[in-house]
């Protein structure tokens, strides 16, 4: 039976692993390595992924960050706890921001020694940094992580990848190139309740795979899918050494400023939106997974339905994908079974699987007696996905969420959003990188980036 | 075969009342800036509905709006023609609209689009050169090389590091001329960009030009080009040629300790 306890939501559990990390970083850092909380072995760190072996001999990984707000201050209060990590310096094109990140850096390492900077393009240039933390909003990630490639840091970015399918292409193409590690923040593939739905796919004991589902709750429902959204009021600019509206726009088409923007989130705006992908990037990453489809992507796309507008707003939906090998990939935003959020659900000849965050696993009758005796609950597992991170940067081989299989989840997502905005059956070639015999479908592959920002990347559109 | 997997609980994660704006993602997650008020000039989903001759119109028209110009463009970044091409093109020079006539013109397979871009290059200055110049290495126009090859010595770094770039994205015999040619004069900041254009100019050769490609990769081997860049290269030249003669500066160990070790491991 599971465990009845007080439900722990994303946020609440950000806000206790903030106080965790402020009381850590109230006492420093040998304190908070040195006195472990009940039920933790003495000497482990408070905070942060376990760290066993001998790292005293080795240096420590120099990390900076870009964009660090909300999500990224989870990530970044993992890094902290982790002693084979000396984080330096912060770049952000807010003031706020950077210095929320200073103050907690300086902090947890009693010093002053975090560097701030307000251009990106600072911190990319430091010859002692070795890997990045970027969690910007959506519309910077793809830019940013082919500047860190090309930078030569390995970097730890946080979800959605990439704003199109040839971004995603160039993405993966610039990370090849320059042979960094590159993690995305799909970190519920190291979650145990997915690893174990997943396991029961890939080992076969779902018998032949016949289906595998996506929960893409927030997305389409939410995007302005066609109308590419509105502007707000014009309002006058800010101080640019305050908050520095062109940089924050990026490789976005321009607009008149307004607070909305950036105090509303990538939200409802086309432009700042990667579409299906805000919960995409862990659910068809999961699906891909399960199915053994990671390195490449469906070849139809059908939205279900009569619900899709094709010009507008866009509710209850279906999208249903086939692979080469006849697996469908079905992706929805209704009809789980209230397992949490990101649900992904498996099917097969012989029983089928499904979990969410709750961290609960349902499962067809024959296959109860592989469950794990004792139910799951929610929580984050981006302890364990950082940690994978950090490791791979010691052995340069590719993390669960690398920048290959990111492409190919957001590839697939982003064919499935064009099939719904266009509200028709889509054919894709993978080889070709392009859909067959659909241009309109074929032009919404790219995103111009306004200028001066450039992709510099072989995957183009033409 | 096992009980199929029947959904009995309601509908879930449709969020609540879609389709008004300051519905976002994240809606019901938790209190959120309220959403402003949407000017009914600043809505685009008119405009998006519009059939190509009316967003031709729009587009065309000097007293349409920044905004109505904006929407236009995008729409026809997807379902303009030829017909499309020199409305668009007019609004490079804008200041807030030269992105949105790139949107548009970027996709657009209309060979037109690479004449009039080529046109433009001149009648250009700044970020909207740069822009143009961009969209030229997207499209992948090779009849723009030579007008790209004398940019990469402009004296606007920006200009100049865009036409190396896009140089590499065109990529073929002729830019990996151009590009060697300038890794040798080029300084910082020009000069790394022209290093990671002839790297990609390399990637692109070596599918059907095999040795023209490890040639560019053994220049860029080389330890004055930028770190990441030579880093690249090694590995591919490590994977794709024969190793070197050995390191000139190992010797074997001598005295002591290899007096030890000469009965090997298992003696020590």
């Amino acid at each position: 039976m599971a465990e009845e306890k007080k439900p722990v939501t994303r946020r609440g559990f950000g806000k206790a692993l903030a106080q965790a990390g402020a009381a850590a970083a109230a006492a420093g850092p040998v304190l908070a390595q040195a006195q472990a909380p009940a039920g933790q072995a003495p000497g482990q760190p408070a905070i942060g992924p376990v760290v066993v072996g001998n790292y005293s001999m080795t240096d420590q990984l120099v990390f900076g960050g870009i964009g660090i707000r909300g999500r990224g201050m989870s990530d970044l209060r993992q890094l902290l706890g982790d002693n084979r990590v000396k984080f330096v310096a912060i770049a952000d094109v807010r003031e706020s921001a950077r210095e929320m990140v200073k103050s907690t850096v300086d902090n947890y390492y009693k010093n002053n020694e975090c560097v701030m900077y307000r251009d990106p393009a600072e911190i990319l240039e430091r010859k002692d940094i070795n890997a990045l933390l970027i969690a910007t909003s959506d519309r910077w990630h793809g830019p940013m992580a082919m500047w860190a490639a090309q930078s030569g840091k390995d970097m730890y970015i946080e979800k959605p990848a990439a704003m199109s399918i040839m971004e995603s292409y160039a993405l993966a193409d610039n990370v090849k190139r320059y042979g960094v590690v590159y993690q995305s923040g799909a970190q519920r593939k190291n979650q145990y309740a997915f690893e174990f739905a997943v396991g029961l796919a890939r080992s076969g004991k779902l018998g032949r795979l016949l289906e595998v589902h996506a929960d893409t709750a927030i997305g389409l429902g939410t995007v302005d899918a066609g109308g590419h959204g509105w502007w707000a009021a014009e309002t006058p600019e800010p101080d640019p050494l305050v908050f520095n509206w062109d940089k924050w726009l990026g490789p976005c088409m321009w607009r008149p400023w307004n607070s909305a923007y950036p105090d509303r989130g990538r939200g409802e705006f086309w432009d700042f939106h990667a579409g299906l992908l805000e919960w995409a990037s862990h659910t068809v990453a999961m699906a891909q997974w399960a199915a053994d489809m990671e390195h490449t992507e469906p070849v139809e796309y059908e939205p279900e339905g009569g619900q899709f507008r094709g010009d507008g707003i866009i509710g209850r939906y279906t999208i249903n994908c086939r692979y080469t090998n006849g697996v469908k990939l079905v992706l929805r935003n209704h009809s789980w079974r209230l397992l949490g959020s990101c649900s992904n659900l498996f099917v097969g000849t012989e029983g089928w699987v499904e979990t969410g965050d709750s961290g609960r696993i349902e499962v067809s009758d024959n296959l109860k007696p592989l469950l794990p005796t004792k139910q799951g609950t929610r929580y984050d597992p981006t302890a364990e996905h950082i940690r994978e991170f950090l490791q791979c940067i010691r052995s340069r081989t590719a993390p669960r969420a690398d920048a290959e299989k990111t492409c190919h989840t957001h590839v697939t997502s982003h064919a499935a959003w064009i099939s719904a905005q266009l509200n028709r059956k889509l054919t894709w070639d993978p080889a070709k990188r392009m859909f067959l015999n659909d241009e309109e479908a074929n032009r919404m592959r790219s995103r111009a980036y306004r200028e001066p920002w450039r992709m510099e990347a072989l995957a183009t559109s033409m | 075969m096992p009980q199929t997997p029947v959904q009995t609980q309601p509908p879930q994660g449709a969020p609540g009342a879609q389709g008004a704006p300051g519905r976002g993602a994240g809606a019901g997650r938790g209190a959120r800036v309220p959403a402003p008020q949407v000017p009914p000039e600043f809505d685009g989903l008119v405009i998006w509905k519009m059939e190509p001759a009316k967003l031709l119109a729009l587009v065309k028209d000097p007293n349409s709006t920044v905004f109505q110009k904006a929407i236009a463009c995008k729409k026809l970044s997807i379902v303009g023609g030829k017909e499309a091409v020199q409305p668009m093109a007019a609004l490079l020079d804008h200041p807030q609209l030269s992105c949105y006539a790139r949107f548009g013109l970027e996709p657009n397979p209309d060979p037109s689009v690479d004449e009039t871009l080529r046109a433009w290059l001149p009648k250009l200055s700044g970020r909207r050169k740069v822009g143009v110049i961009t969209t030229i290495g997207v499209r992948k126009d090779a009849k723009a090389l030579d007008a790209l090859t004398k940019l990469i010595d402009d004296s606007d770094a920006e200009v100049a590091g865009a036409a190396a770039a896009s140089v590499g994205m065109i990529g073929g015999m002729q830019a990996s001329r151009a590009l060697e040619a300038a890794l040798g004069r080029t300084r910082p900041p020009v000069f790394p960009v022209v290093a990671r254009a002839t790297l990609l100019c390399a990637e692109n050769l070596m599918p059907a030009n095999r040795t023209r490609a490890l040639e560019l990769y053994t220049h860029l081997s080389a330890t004055t080009m930028p770190g990441p860049v030579r880093q690249a290269a090694l590995r591919v030249l490590n994977a794709n040629t024969q190793a070197p003669p050995g390191a000139k500066d190992w010797v074997p160990p001598t005295g002591e300790a290899a007096e030890k070790d000469k009965s090997g491991f298992l003696g020590r």
